[in-house]
């Protein structure tokens, strides 16, 4: 997730580099019109003509979703880091701060929606608060590495002058953090933007996601694609404009530094992993709890521990309540998995071939890199359009959504595989298949576990955002119901168990991770 | 102006299975420049790190001027020059000297600073990032940084390491008397026997892994010295002892790593 800081190569012919997107517009084109009738795709033509003629609609919609975007995006950030900073200077609380940063992260968006609806009301910040949830994970989690990735010799230095965490922070981890914090924004800008449309399916007054809805519902093709290319245009802009404001004020390509994590004693000094897990337990029952009371929301609506207890465990209808999200869970499980699945596998796999066919970068990479940026849930009703509202549409939508990161990622850590290895095989004349099996892929692993984690929350988004739009199948839509009915005991439940479950598949792909690591890297665990 | 250090009892042992150091009582006299030599990997770095409070002595204290090394860490008493020099790369050279004086709470004095890095031979180079200098230059750069907040306790750990031999000589021969005239008590680890003779009052022999003192030999030549200092038959005779202490620590050890 690190590999934002990958930027394309700058070698690259501006002519190379147009005729791969000019060569996809003109198919595009071409197939749209073959098309003509069938209802699934509008062309670059009719997608033009659309948005001239609506371009107040489409602009002021524009407007309101990057207003809370911004918002989001701002909010997200600064509390990723403030939370990274606190778990550098009070390294006890890290585990706390990760465990609970990963259970908010897991909230499944579409149904945190609604509930910050009724609580909210009709304005922007249910939009914004999504955003901002949406972003902060991705900070954080490069936040924390970059803040740690300092040799420990800079330390001492700084310890020698008798100043402690909070002077180290200030003058080395800060500075040595700024390529990971970018790389974190870089991924943050476009997701911002996801999250405040996210917001907006669930009944906001304006925006985009307001539109999109309604385009679907009216089946209106050339509305749809239209709404998905403006919002895809804006987040790949926004991803390369944060990348170019960076090199502006680094004044260099921010360079990744790696370097042993140092503070071994930090380590000893966290909490083992059982005492841990209850420790997060309790404090998320807590803040859950005190959040309720806190606010004086209305029971009607806001549900807390002890009512979510009795609607899953205690109460008469418990045991229906539990069958329907069993029912649900496993319908979705059959759509998530295997695009989790077969997005990871062909991420790594097409990042391979590239690794093994260097003549294929020059037009994927560049490609791939804009196409990360994509909010792909915001053309979630592309998918539906084009293959249906069964199984293959969700599957697909699924794997291009862990498909970019992973490639991406996976892509990174292919190329990180140390020069001076790889020159020692050269100078045994090994051929590139043994290089990329016994020096690259051991290279690759991390960032591809690195993703793999990270896109149980993303993967679980989508495949909840597909089954609230369009399937009617599964926990997205039994969310959608209960939200529409008020059923909130239902809709808390389910968000709750959606939480757990993603969190838990996280902590699982941790988990194969490190055996993984164990057997066939083990330097990349040190 | 200058601090005593004394080390009791002190040994280091790494998570309970690499012994580093073993129980060693050591004292260091205010004012002197002592220089460790010892085989590589010994745990001198190690010694040096206790000494300044980085590193927690498995067992035994370690007083510097009758309190502990946080005190005077505290106080912005002590410097390190560090076996790798350090620098933040994104500072130049003098950035790297003002944070020294940033983080010891002192003032930025401009004058000071352009005369030491010209006492380590980097005129020209004070605006200049770490990533464009040679190993040695960085090295001397370490220098300058820790001799720029005018510490009471100096530890020099391998400092000329990737200096060529004529620099080497030459800032042998300038430095010392900038920590020599404020009455630093200075530490030296080194691995060249004619620099240790050459620079300190005192030279103490460490056996290979884990260090213990093998010998403790005075070096008897006037100060402050001269260039002709090392033709002298004395000098001579202290780096042929300090050689054959060396000698022996290793010939000691080897039946033992037999075994
Ligand atoms: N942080 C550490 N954890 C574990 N072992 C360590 C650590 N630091 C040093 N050691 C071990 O302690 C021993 C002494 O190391 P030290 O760095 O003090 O040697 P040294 O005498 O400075 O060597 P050199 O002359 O090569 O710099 C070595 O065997 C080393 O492996
Ligand atoms: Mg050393």
């Amino acid at each position: 997730m690190i590999a934002a800081a990958a930027a394309p190569s700058r070698d690259r012919t501006w002519g190379a580099g147009l005729f791969g997107p000019v060569l996809v517009l003109l198919a595009w084109e071409v197939l749209a019109r073959v098309l003509d009738g069938a209802f699934v795709l509008a062309g670059p033509s009719a997608i033009l003509s659309y948005l001239v003629e609506h371009a107040g609609l489409v602009w002021r919609a524009l407007g309101a979703t990057l207003t809370n975007a911004v918002l989001g995006f701002a909010i997200g950030n600064a509390v990723a880091i403030v939370l990274a900073t606190t778990a550098i200077v009070v390294p006890r609380s890290e585990a706390l701060i990760r465990g609970l940063a990963l259970l908010v992260f897991c909230l499944p968006l579409v149904a945190t929606g609604p509930i910050l609806r009724v609580i909210f009301g009709p304005g922007p910040w249910p939009q914004i608060t999504l955003a901002a949830l949406a972003v902060y994970y991705t900070t954080l989690i490069p936040l924390l590495v970059g803040l740690r990735a300092v040799p420990s010799g800079w330390l001492d230095l700084v310890h020698s002058y008798g100043r402690g965490r909070v002077a180290a922070l200030l003058h080395v981890r800060a500075h040595a953090a700024l390529p990971y914090l970018v790389a974190g924004l870089q991924i943050a800008a476009p997701a911002a933007f996801l999250g405040a449309m996210v917001g907006e399916f669930t009944g906001a007054e304006r925006g985009m996601g307001v539109l999109t809805i309604r385009a679907m519902r009216g089946m209106n093709v050339d509305m749809t694609w239209a709404l998905a290319t403006v919002a895809t245009a804006v987040a790949v802009l926004s991803y390369l404009a944060i990348g170019w404001l960076a090199r502006r004020a680094l004044r260099q390509d921010p360079p990744i530094i790696l370097a042993p994590p140092a503070t071994p004693e930090g380590q000893a000094r966290r909490l083992t992993g059982v005492t841990n897990l209850i420790t997060i337990a309790l404090a998320a029952l807590i803040l859950w709890w005190a959040m309720i009371t806190g606010l004086n929301l209305n029971p009607f609506f806001a549900k807390g521990p002890a009512e979510v207890w009795s609607a899953l465990i205690t109460s008469a209808d418990a045991a229906e309540t539990r069958q329907t999200l069993m029912q649900a869970l496993s319908e979705t499980a059959i759509f998530l998995l295997p695009g989790y699945v077969a997005g990871l596998a062909s991420g790594a796999v097409l990042a391979m071939l590239i690794v093994l066919f260097p003549a294929l970068a020059g037009t994927a990479m560049p490609l791939a890199i804009a196409l990360r940026s994509v909010p792909i849930i915001t053309t979630a009703p592309l998918v539906v359009l084009l293959l249906g509202r069964g199984a293959v549409g969700t599957v697909v939508l699924v794997a291009i959504m862990v498909f970019f990161p992973t490639f991406v990622a996976c892509l990174h850590g292919l190329r990180q595989a140390p020069g001076r290895v790889l020159d020692v095989f050269d100078s045994y004349a090994a051929g590139p298949v043994e290089k990329l099996l016994r020096v690259r892929i051991p290279a690759m692993l991390p960032a591809f576990f690195a993703a793999a984690r990270m896109n149980v929350p993303a993967s679980v988004l989508a495949v909840t955002v597909v089954e609230w739009l369009a399937t009617g199948k599964g926990i997205g839509s039994v969310m959608a119901l209960s939200a529409s009915l008020s059923d909130y005991d239902m809709l808390w439940s389910s968000v709750v168990i959606v939480a757990l479950l993603s969190a838990g598949g996280y902590a699982g792909v941790g988990w194969i991770e490190k055996r993984v690591l164990r057997t066939y890297a083990p330097e990349q665990l040190a | 102006m200058s601090v005593p250090v004394v080390c009791t009892n002190v040994a280091k042992t790494f998570r309970g299975a690499v012994e580093a150091v073993t129980p060693m009582t050591l004292s260091f006299e205010a004012g002197q420049t002592t220089a460790l030599v010892g085989p590589s990997g010994c745990g001198k770095s190690t010694l040096l790190r206790m000494i300044a409070g980085l590193e927690t002595p498995s067992s035994g204290q370690i007083a510097i001027d009758g309190h502990p090394p946080a005190e005077i860490r505290r106080n912005a008493g002590l410097s390190v020059a560090f076996q790798d020099p350090s620098l933040l790369p994104w500072r130049s050279v003098r950035g790297n000297i003002e944070l020294a004086l940033d983080l010891a709470r002192l003032p930025r004095r401009a004058d000071q600073i352009d005369q030491l890095i010209h006492l380590v031979g980097l005129d020209g180079f004070a605006d200049t990032r770490p990533a464009e200098l040679s190993g040695g230059m960085r090295q001397r750069a370490a220098i300058a940084r820790a001799l720029s907040t005018r510490p009471k306790l100096l530890l020099l750990d391998e400092p000329f390491g990737a200096v060529d031999e004529l620099t080497r000589k030459q800032l042998a021969n300038d430095l010392p008397g900038i920590w020599e005239a404020s009455g630093t008590t200075t530490l030296l680890v080194t691995h060249s026997v004619s620099e240790a003779v050459t620079l300190s009052d005192r030279v103490i022999v460490l056996s290979p892994r884990p260090a213990r003192v093998v010998a403790d030999i005075d070096v008897a030549l006037e100060r402050p010295r001269q260039p002709e200092v090392t033709q002298s038959d004395t000098f001579a005779s202290i780096v042929e002892q300090v050689s054959a202490a060396l000698a022996v620590g290793v010939g000691h050890t080897l039946p033992k790593a037999a075994q």
